[in-house]
């Protein structure tokens, strides 16, 4: 095995791995129980979980012993206590002479028998009969003996206390005669070893670099070099984490900005008005007479304060009174244009882009606000956006304004399929209504469009045919949001603003 | 737009063709349509048309569609019989409904669904076209129980007592004014003089009061009424005159016979109802040039035809001839849109025009996005809200008293939705209150335009985007607030300064003044602990709030 081989193996050694390695390799017959090897910086737990980690890179094999424990007895615990023949033993020696009559003792009679056998048996001393009294004379070895502590009540604390195993701790010999005198028994136990295997035996110990374990790699670590040294605490990188909120476009707003850079990319320039407009630009100059039900084309908010505005434009002012008068045979008057009100549509910007002028040939749109009295539920906003939207240029005809309008179903909606429906406006002759076919709504209405009428337009000084359109975007952005309450596109749900997501 | 209801086998008997449900709804559309919903036999029809009220009946319908299916072609031939029956139309009327014209239908056979029919068009068209029954108001009247000639004649309000419609005892027009259901509804458009226009025949019987009620006697007409007298009153005859040309027409497609009345004014005397068709000329390549399809002379005669117009064609000019109970067309592009109906609308090939424009966004919405994304990188939400708000939430939760330069709804759906904002802030605590139960922190920022009344704006009001930000959570602080607000003008390039101010809305000692070239264009600071309790949440707030739009400018 070369080297490489050897550092690739220890690449992929676990910190306890290299320590446990490391203890066993030091062991002289490369072989340790686990009880041998734990101590309190690796516990039997780490080095278990270690060994099997060894061992399944066959650095080593984990093999199981059969030992022999020894137990204490009911009849050891007691003998722990108090050995007989010791007890008399002792009363002779404490007594002063060499030799005593044992009812001169005045020993328990229970006890007598068992200890008589035993001094005779340990050879402590010589047991005689003199004048029908027992006589018991203590050897030197009795003597001796009984001048040192008592080995069979270390042995047997020592097994009350810990594991004492056959030849260790206990001789073969010490254990036939606490056998023999019941004290003892044997547990049969299966003790797991360790072993070194030819390839763990290659490594050498120097090679076991232990690192430090750390969670959080440091500056300082980076800057002292220091992260060398360190393994990093592996993480379970299944866990689930803490949620965290990024900064984030509201949906209906990023919809609606993706709307203008494709207009903006099918060449269209963007207007902008007032939200407030005057009557003027909001009907007057749409060609809608003042009293008319034309004007009542959609119900309108009006204003308390303020209440009037400005005419500013004379020239278009008096243009449009004079096509008013002609065409719809009543008297215009100005105080009526002069109210104010939020805006109703967005074609009140196209109509402010031709008076303000207009290149030809010109596109031009806009995402406007607008504003209608209906009741905020499930399908009606109080407020909503328009895709308003003009192209001027001599060439332009009904075909081309239908064209347009399939465009945008198909680049704006995915539309697959468009039908167009007479409508009636009254800025437009001929007008149109457009219904897109989409792949999961089905027929949606998109909106009205037309072409802008001659007394719409030449007022505005605007002699070439102008193509105009007012598409509702909110059931789209609906669509592509996912949502079926239209209220949603205003949302004041800030889970659903964070649970929305973006693509 | 008009709804009407329509009765499909009444349709399909005038037609003499059996119609059904799914022909119909492709057919309505020549008669511009839309069908809205069905109820057994009766259909429920979107009128689009709000000029069109020669449409807005099972009749006008009818007339257009035996055009669409070729069972008829061209103008209709509507006979009005001359009569020596005379109306008089009194001077004293002339401040408060001065005219009024005239006809009689003879010959009806009236069926409920023909009834109920004369009773819908009357309604609609003293709603919608005669605008609430102010420019025209219609009375139909049984003629076989009145005796011409007739006078349409100024009554004081306490004599002409008669028998309103659905009363049984007589009244004065003074009572009915008061008493009467359509009297209430209507005062309105008489009781600004002494004097009230009432009909009478030469026996004194009163027919109607227009434009309230007709009287029981004579003004009720049944499927056993024969003959009927026809009256429009108003105030421009030519509005009138159209009216009554609707309402005639739709009788003569059922086969009623008109016959015209002498209506005598103190200094002329007018016979109406007056068919005399109008022409009108279009040139030929201005209908192919508008629409953007080729067609030849008998195309656009049979077209047009199918419209219910006459047509001749003599040197590329058409000469089109239609009858006046169209009062719509005021231009080509009227009868270019008939004769584009008439083709099909989806039978027209789209083309999108190949015009070279170069797009652009206004430089606004693309500082706006950048400003937007700004904040979004900062780390906020953005929200989006209303424009229309309401005083409390702009100013009395907000411990402010109203300034003078708000805009404001005269006729809101909902208190809540009655003032437009002019600032923002109110906008984002309504949005912190409803969210108290999520998780925090919640910063949001919202770009949207505000307004505020300004005498020099053409629309005496200045609208323009602001952007304001909240920080809220429990260590929120003006510190915080004010680092974002330096990141924000650091990285728009923008030198700004805060100076020390007061403000009811916010917390005294943690509120300052935006100033950007010496001006003031904003406001940062801690929410107010009241303000915060007012809405409703437990966490501290710290918001800036900006003039956007005029410091990007």
């Amino acid at each position: 095995m070369n080297v490489s081989d050897n550092s690739s193996i220890i690449n992929n050694l676990s910190n306890d791995e290299k320590l446990l390695l490391k203890r066993l390799i030091a062991i002289k017959n490369e072989k340790a129980t686990v009880t041998e090897l734990e101590d309190k910086d690796m516990p039997s737990v780490a080095i278990n979980r270690a060994a099997l980690g060894l061992e399944s890179k066959r650095l080593i094999t984990i093999k199981e012993s059969l030992k022999k424990r020894i137990i204490i007895t009911k009849e050891g615990k007691s003998l722990k206590k108090s050995v007989p023949e010791r007890e008399v033993g002792e009363k002779i020696v404490s007594s002063g002479c060499k030799v005593v009559f044992l009812d001169d003792l005045g020993i328990d009679k229970r006890v007598v028998g068992i200890a008589m056998g035993w001094l005779r048996k340990r050879e402590w001393a010589i047991v005689s009969k003199e004048d029908g009294k027992i006589k018991v004379s203590l050897t030197e070895k009795g003597i001796k003996e009984l001048s040192s502590p008592s080995w069979i009540q270390e042995i047997l604390s020592k097994v009350e206390k810990e594991c004492v195993y056959l030849d260790e701790g206990i001789s073969s010999e010490q254990y036939s005669i606490l056998k023999g005198r019941k004290a003892v028994d044997i547990r049969e136990e299966k003790e797991r070893y360790l072993e070194l295997e030819v390839r763990g035996r290659e490594i050498a110990p120097e090679e076991l670099l232990v690192h430090k374990k750390i969670s959080q790699l440091t500056a300082e670590l980076l800057r002292n070099n220091k992260w060398r040294d360190c393994e990093f605490k592996r993480f379970d990188v299944s866990l689930p984490v803490k949620r965290i909120y990024p900064g984030k476009k509201q949906p209906y707003l990023a919809f609606l900005d993706d709307l203008r850079s494709t207009l903006v990319a099918l060449g269209f320039q963007e207007m902008r008005g007032p939200l407030i407009e005057t009557e003027f630009w909001n009907f007057d100059a749409l060609f809608q007479p003042q009293n008319h039900p034309a004007r009542d084309w959609t119900d309108t908010y009006r204003l308390i304060h303020p209440k009037k505005g400005h005419l500013i434009d004379e020239g278009v002012v008096q243009a449009v009174k004079a096509a008013h008068e002609s065409s719809w045979k009543y008297m215009w008057g100005p105080e009526k244009a002069r109210n104010l009100m939020p805006r109703a549509h967005g074609t009140c910007l196209s109509a402010r882009q031709l008076q303000m002028g207009i290149e030809v040939p010109g596109k031009y749109f806009s995402i406007a606000r607008c504003f209608r009295p209906d009741v905020l539920d499930k399908t009606h906003l109080i407020e909503f956006n328009q895709i308003e939207g003009i192209i001027c240029d001599p060439s332009l005809n009904f075909k081309n304004l239908l064209g347009v309008l399939k465009q945008f179903a198909i680049e704006i909606a995915g539309a697959k399929d468009v039908r167009f429906y007479p409508d009636y406006y009254p800025f437009t002759e001929p007008s149109v209504q457009m219904s897109a076919k989409h792949p999961e709504l089905g027929w949606v209405e998109f909106g009205g469009a037309g072409i802008f009428r001659k007394e719409l337009t030449e007022p505005l000084d605007v002699s070439i045919p102008v193509i105009a359109w007012g598409l509702g975007v909110d059931r789209l952005a609906m669509f592509k949001l996912e949502i079926d309450d239209i209220r949603f596109l205003f949302s004041d749900d800030i889970v659903w603003l964070r649970d929305e997501a973006m693509i | 737009m008009p709804t009407i209801t329509i009765s499909k086998d009444d349709i399909s008997r005038l037609l003499g063709k059996e119609i059904s449900l799914e022909e119909l709804d492709e057919l309505i559309l020549y008669a511009k349509g839309e069908i809205d919903g069905v109820d057994g036999d009766l259909i429920k029809v979107d009128q689009k048309d709000t000029n069109r009220p020669d449409l807005w009946s099972t009749e006008g319908i009818v007339r257009q569609l035996r055009g669409t299916l070729g069972v008829e072609s061209g103008m209709p031939n509507y006979e009005i019989i001359k009569s020596d029956i005379n109306i008089y139309v009194d001077p004293l009327l002339k401040d408060v409904r001065p005219c009024c014209v005239n006809a009689v239908v003879k010959g009806l056979d009236i069926d409920e669904a023909f009834l109920s029919q004369i009773i819908q068009l009357q309604e609609k068209i003293a709603l919608t076209f005669g605008r609430k029954r102010r420019e025209v108001a219609v009375g139909i009247i049984d003629f076989d129980k009145i005796t011409p000639p007739i006078y349409y004649k100024a009554t004081k309000p306490d004599e002409n007592a008669f028998i309103p419609l659905a009363f049984e005892k007589p009244l004065t027009p003074r009572d009915i004014l008061e008493r009467h259901p359509k009297g209430k509804e209507y005062r309105h458009l008489v009781d600004k003089s002494e004097i009230y226009p009432i009909l009478v025949d030469s026996d004194g019987v009163v027919l109607t009061m227009p434009p309230i009620i007709n009287s029981e006697h004579t003004g009720k007409v049944t499927t056993e009424t024969k003959n009927i007298f026809i009256d429009v009153t108003g105030f421009n005859i030519e509005t009138l005159k159209t009216a009554l040309n609707v309402i005639v027409s739709a009788f003569a497609e059922r086969g009623g016979k008109v016959y015209s009345v002498t209506v005598n004014y103190p200094d002329e005397s007018i016979s109406v109802p007056d068919m005399t068709p109008v022409t009108f000329s279009i040139e030929k390549q201005y209908i192919c040039s508008t629409l953007g399809i080729d067609l030849d002379n008998s195309d656009i005669i049979r077209l047009l035809g199918n419209m219910r117009y006459d047509a001749t064609i003599k040197d590329e000019t058409i000469s089109v001839t239609y009858l006046p109970y169209r009062k719509d067309i005021m231009h080509a592009s009227d009868v270019i849109e008939d004769i584009c109906i008439a083709y099909g609308y989806n039978n027209i090939l789209p083309e999108t025009p190949t015009l070279y424009t170069i797009g652009r966004q206004l430089p606004i919405s693309r500082k706006l996005l950048i400003a937007r994304e700004l904040m979004i990188g900062l780390g906020f939400q953005e929200i989006v809200s209303f424009t229309l708000s309401n005083n409390e939430a702009l100013f009395g939760k907000m411990r402010l008293s109203r300034p003078d330069d708000i805009v404001e709804i005269e006729n809101p759906v909902a208190v809540s939705w009655s003032v437009l904002r002019n600032w923002l802030t109110p906008s984002l605590m309504a949005f912190l209150s409803k969210n108290t139960h999520h998780d925090y922190p919640q910063n949001l920022f919202e770009v949207s335009e505000v307004v505020s009344t300004d005498e020099n704006k053409e629309t005496m009001v200045d609208s323009r985007y602001k952007l304001a930000f909240s920080i809220c959570h429990s260590q929120a602080n003006y510190t915080k607030a004010r680092e974002v607000l330096d990141s924000f003008m650091l990285n728009t390039g923008i030198s700004y300064c805060v100076e020390t101010d007061t403000h009811p809305s916010f917390l005294d000692g943690r509120i300052g003044k935006i100033m950007v070239n010496g001006k003031e264009r904003g406001i940062i600071g801690e929410i107010h602990p009241e303000v915060i309790e007012n809405w409703g949440i437990e966490s501290p707030i710290a918001i800036v709030e900006f003039e956007l739009e005029k410091i990007l400018e």
